[in-house]
């Protein structure tokens, strides 16, 4: 864990949804893996006043690269930045995905913020299936981002535009009919209903999976106590107890 | 040009000596060695915990934490793991580091703050002084609320002084009520020192949902907000109690922590800060020894309460 300042690379729109900011720090890409995350400070000074979680998205050498959605205005302040410019970044933050399933096929449920992750485990660990929810054929991906990955992706579009039309649980419903419950380990990060409603199939099917949670984070060490997620032993923070958590040590509804 | 001089910073009260006056606030620093990776404890002037209770305290319902402008709005609840937690892993680990370590008790009770009072004198070695958390805006017991009733603070001191032969710090704040006339109080009841101050209680609400974006519908405000606010307790009580305090409210940077000195602060207790800033801590202390350099000053006493102000002003209220 380290905390440094960075100069970026790149910081530009890449679609209809996301935005890539890219910098170089060879401490803050050192043994990375895929569901960690750094804290950035978008602008130096106190306003906005915390900084804002990101998951890394591709890691090459000591290039980082992370991909965001414009949400609210710490996001938009971000995408205002301009390539030369510094900001303050710590990390590497929480605990990784899964990397070995033995056996299992992976099957990833991604939308939105949650895509980067998971587009980022795929690259390095490969997949069965990467399924990938979203509203409509603005909001892919350009073929470029997702040349890396090992697996097949399917699409669903909330207005059909691309891919299957509707949410991205019903790939996921589709999918699973195709094997036995035990063969199948599910990976999803994106907005708490997606995954609310991935977690509702697995533990209906019986299916083993984790989730990446998205809690308001402040210090992102342990530290605050304010980005909780309860489980079985209470409320443990996110930031350092996740923010990947195995299915059944969410005691909330996401 | 002035002599440089190196400003020794070394800051005593009473028979305790701090290497510097730079602490951590209650609650924003971990309770082991959170903040490790950033920051080389045994630099630290004092390390101050996170409250510690009896019993086991689950916290409050999320969301607990927002950001707001100048700041952010907390609602913890106090959640620790307890007495017996503290006393098997926290000292051991804490008896590895040099720093003195104040920590912060709190009761829902008088016999509770007497437990933790007498449970922790025998580890003296470690636990260098208490301080006396009367003022969490965030629980029902125990907290601000219960303890706005002036006998019940003088009660939980008096049970704690004579439980106790640490030094005391009482951490107050303006929710309780006048905080000079309750600082002279608790001074009286045998605290040692004051503790202010802690966070101040707000709201904020998410306009889209019309819902309270703190579950607990109101938190503690701390951050840049708060300072002026600090900063004129800190100011008042020194002035007018004289007893060793320990500022906290807002210190971002060198230049508040200088201000907090100016107006009398002995320890300077850095808290949300080191959020946005995991090195807070030593960045500042750097600021304040280039300061005492670039001012000649051969030690803070030379700095501490030195605020100048005209005669017939400074008594004067506040407001236009
Ligand atoms: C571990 C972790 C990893 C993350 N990785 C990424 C990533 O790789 N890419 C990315 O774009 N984002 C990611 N996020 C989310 C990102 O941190 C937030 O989108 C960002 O903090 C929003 O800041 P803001 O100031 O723009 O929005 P705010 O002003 O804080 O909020 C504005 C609006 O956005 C919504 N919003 C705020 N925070 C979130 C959130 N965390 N998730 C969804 N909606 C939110 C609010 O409800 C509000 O309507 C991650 C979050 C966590 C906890
Ligand atoms: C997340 C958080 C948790 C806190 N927990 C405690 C606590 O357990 N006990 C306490 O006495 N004060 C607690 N405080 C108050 C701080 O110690 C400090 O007095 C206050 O935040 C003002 O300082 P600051 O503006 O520098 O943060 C907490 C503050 C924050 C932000
Ligand atoms: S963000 Fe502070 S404990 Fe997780």
């Amino acid at each position: 864990m380290v905390d440094l300042p960075v100069r970026i690379l790149e910081n530009k729109r890449i679609n209809g949804k996301y935005y890539k900011l890219v910098f170089r720090s060879k401490r803050l890409a050192a043994r990375v893996e895929p569901g960690q995350f750094l804290n950035l400070q978008i602008v130096p000074g106190t306003d906005p006043f915390l900084r804002r979680p990101f998951s890394y998205y591709r890691l090459e050498d000591e290039r980082i690269e992370i991909l965001y959605e414009v949400l609210g205005r710490g996001t938009a302040l971000l995408a205002a930045r301009a390539k030369g410019d510094g900001l303050r970044i710590s990390g590497p933050f929480g605990r990784a995905f899964k990397k070995n399933l033995g056996k299992k096929k992976r099957i990833l449920v991604a939308g939105g913020v949650g895509v980067p992750p998971l587009v980022f485990l795929s690259e390095r660990y490969g997949c069965d299936y990467l399924l990938i929810g979203t509203k409509s054929r603005e909001e892919v991906l350009p073929k470029r981002e997702l040349a890396g990955v090992r697996g097949k992706i399917l699409y669903a579009t909330n207005d059909g535009s691309y891919g299957l039309k509707g949410y991205v649980t019903k790939l996921l419903e589709n999918l699973i009919k195709n094997f036995p419950a035990k063969e199948i380990f599910i990976q999803t990060c994106g907005p708490g209903v997606m995954m609310q409603a991935v977690i509702d199939i697995a533990r209906r099917e019986g299916l083993e999976g984790e989730a990446s949670v998205d809690k308001p984070m402040a210090c992102a060490v342990g530290a605050c106590l304010g980005c909780m997620v309860k489980t079985p032993s209470g409320w443990v923070p996110s930031c350092t107890e996740g923010p990947v958590f195995k299915f059944q040590d969410i005691c909330e509804r996401l | 040009m002035p002599p440089k001089v190196k400003t020794d910073l070394t800051t005593r009260i009473k028979d305790l000596v701090f290497r510097n006056p730079l602490t951590v606030a209650s609650g924003t620093f971990g309770t082991k060695g959170e903040y490790a990776p950033f920051v080389d404890y045994s630099k630290l002037g004092a390390i101050i915990t996170k409250t510690i209770t009896v019993n086991p305290r689950a916290g409050n319902p999320m969301p607990r934490i927002c950001e707001v402008t100048g700041g952010m709005l907390n609602a913890i609840g106090l959640q620790n793991k307890g007495l017996q937690d503290f006393l098997e892993n926290k000292i051991p680990f804490f008896a590895g580091i040099p720093t003195p370590l104040i920590v912060n008790i709190a009761g829902e009770t008088t016999e509770e703050f007497e437990a933790l009072a007498r449970a922790l004198e025998p580890h003296k070695r470690v636990v260098r002084a208490l301080e006396i958390n009367l003022s969490c805006p965030n629980v029902e017991k125990g907290g601000a609320g219960f303890m706005r009733k002036r006998e019940r603070i003088l009660d939980v001191m008096k049970a704690v002084r004579s439980h106790t032969g640490l030094f005391i710090f009482a951490k107050l704040s303006p929710e309780l009520g006048d905080v000079l006339e309750i600082g002279e109080d608790v001074v009286k009841a045998g605290a040692g020192g004051l503790s202010l101050i802690n966070t101040l209680k707000g709201m904020a609400i998410d306009i889209e949902k019309r819902r309270p974006r703190i579950a607990n519908l109101t938190g503690g405000l701390s951050g840049p907000a708060i300072k002026p606010v600090a900063l004129r307790h800190v100011y008042e009580a020194k002035k007018a109690l004289g007893v060793p305090v320990i500022a906290s409210g807002g210190i971002m940077s060198a230049p508040d922590a200088i201000e907090f000195l100016i107006a009398g602060a002995d320890l300077l207790a850095v808290g949300t800060a080191n959020f946005v800033n995991p090195s807070a801590t030593l960045d500042i202390l750097a600021g304040i020894k280039d300061y005492g350099r670039r001012h000649g000053l051969e030690n803070l006493d030379q700095l501490r309460g030195t605020l100048q102000v005209s005669p017939g002003h400074g008594d004067a209220g506040g407001g236009g």
